[in-house]
């Protein structure tokens, strides 16, 4: 007898026949970071849990329609992304989130609660554009061809918005130079 | 800021995204350039200090119960993963295609086989069948015209008939007016012959 880890795939297979708990395995694997997607991008944590049950409802309806179940993540987020878009429109015609003040949180153990602020406060001065690149990329961990999918865009223009918000938080969240260079 | 044209390259390499010759240029060039090392650290103090920021904790689990009413039945999920597999289409278009031919096959009328019959046969015989063809004909012909003469003469004299009837009562008819005229000129006479 051979002992292996069940994958995401293997789960993919066994919703596509109809196993719901299946399904609720996968979900219990994903719900959290589909959450904190959704509420650095609203900032609001009872529309990021609605906007989250609406994301895996929507995932288990179209999950026959998931040509490669490898892509599990990225087509997650691609609905995610919509959901959350589609809120926006609803709630503001102009998109994104206004208040920086939804992203002041506890901070982890050991770090100074006005780093957190600053760390909040730079990312709430970006676009919701870059944002969302930050988030993909440094809380989520998408790789950049990821991200192009969930965004629908270039890897190119990933990149820059990646970069221009880097840099615009580089001046607040690390303005000395470390090795004395200017 | 970094003006070194390697500058996208260590943000690249800065997240992993360098791979083979590219990865192991940069690393050389990080080694020389103390711009983009000082670069590179500043980029590594911005990922860190963005990662105080914790994931939180989902307030309520997600979970879906499975319910009878909305499950699709196995003949749904049977003909719905057709439509959203390209190969079990394909297979089924392919056995669909090769039903038809083997049908197609079975019902093909079988083809006519020509024999051909020039020889073995005389000249004076092809002569006499068509002297036969040609008096057939003709004999066809000659009761053709024999019946339409016939038909023309019955209606000729169908329409001569009409005629005359309709001459004699036109002759009746004159006959009669012509009475009426002279009865009338005979009553005028006398009443004309009062008055001189």
């Amino acid at each position: 007898m051979i002992f292996r880890a069940v994958e995401d795939t293997d789960l993919i297979t066994r919703v596509r026949q109809g196993d719901v708990e299946a399904f609720n395995l996968l979900v219990s694997r994903w719900e959290k970071r589909v959450f904190n997607y959704l509420l650095r991008l609203t900032g609001d944590p009872d529309d990021s849990l609605d906007l989250s049950q609406d994301v895996f409802l929507k995932a288990y309806q179209n999950i026959r329609k998931l040509d490669d179940a490898a892509r599990f993540g990225p087509w997650l987020f691609r609905i995610a992304h919509n959901e959350a878009y589609s809120h926006f429109r609803k709630r503001r015609p102009e998109g994104g989130t206004e208040d920086a003040s939804f992203l002041e949180r506890t901070p982890a153990p050991g770090v100074a609660p006005e780093l957190a602020i600053a760390v909040a406060g730079a990312l709430g001065r970006l676009t919701p554009e870059q944002r969302e690149a930050v988030v993909l990329k440094i809380y989520q961990g998408f790789r950049f061809e990821e991200m192009a999918l969930i965004l629908e865009c270039p890897v190119s223009t990933v990149k820059s918005r990646l970069y221009t918000a880097l840099d615009l938080m580089k001046t607040e969240l690390a303005p000395t130079n470390t090795r004395g260079i200017r | 800021m970094n003006t070194c044209d390697r500058a996208e390259a260590l943000r690249d390499y800065a997240f992993d995204e360098l791979a083979g010759d590219e990865l192991r240029s940069l690393e050389q060039h990080l080694a020389t350039c103390a711009h983009c090392a000082a670069d590179l650290d500043r980029l590594r103090l911005t990922t860190a200090a963005l990662r105080v920021l914790p994931d939180r904790e989902i307030p309520q689990r997600i979970a879906f119960v499975s319910d009878k009413v909305f499950r699709p039945s196995p003949i749904a999920r049977f003909f719905g993963s057709f439509w959203n597999s390209a190969a079990r289409l394909g297979f089924a278009s392919a056995l669909v295609l090769a039903v038809a031919l083997i049908v197609s096959a079975y019902h093909r009328p079988a083809p006519v086989q020509v024999v051909s019959r020039s020889e073995g046969v005389s000249m004076a015989e092809v002569q006499h069948t068509v002297a036969e063809a040609v008096a057939r004909v003709r004999a066809e012909d000659a009761n053709f015209t024999k019946a339409a003469l016939a038909d023309a003469e019955r209606k000729h004299e169908k329409e001569n008939r009409e005629l005359m009837v309709a001459v004699r009562e036109n002759l009746e008819v004159m006959q009669k007016r012509l009475g009426v005229y002279s009865e009338l000129a005979s009553n005028e006479i006398p009443r004309n012959g009062m008055g001189q």
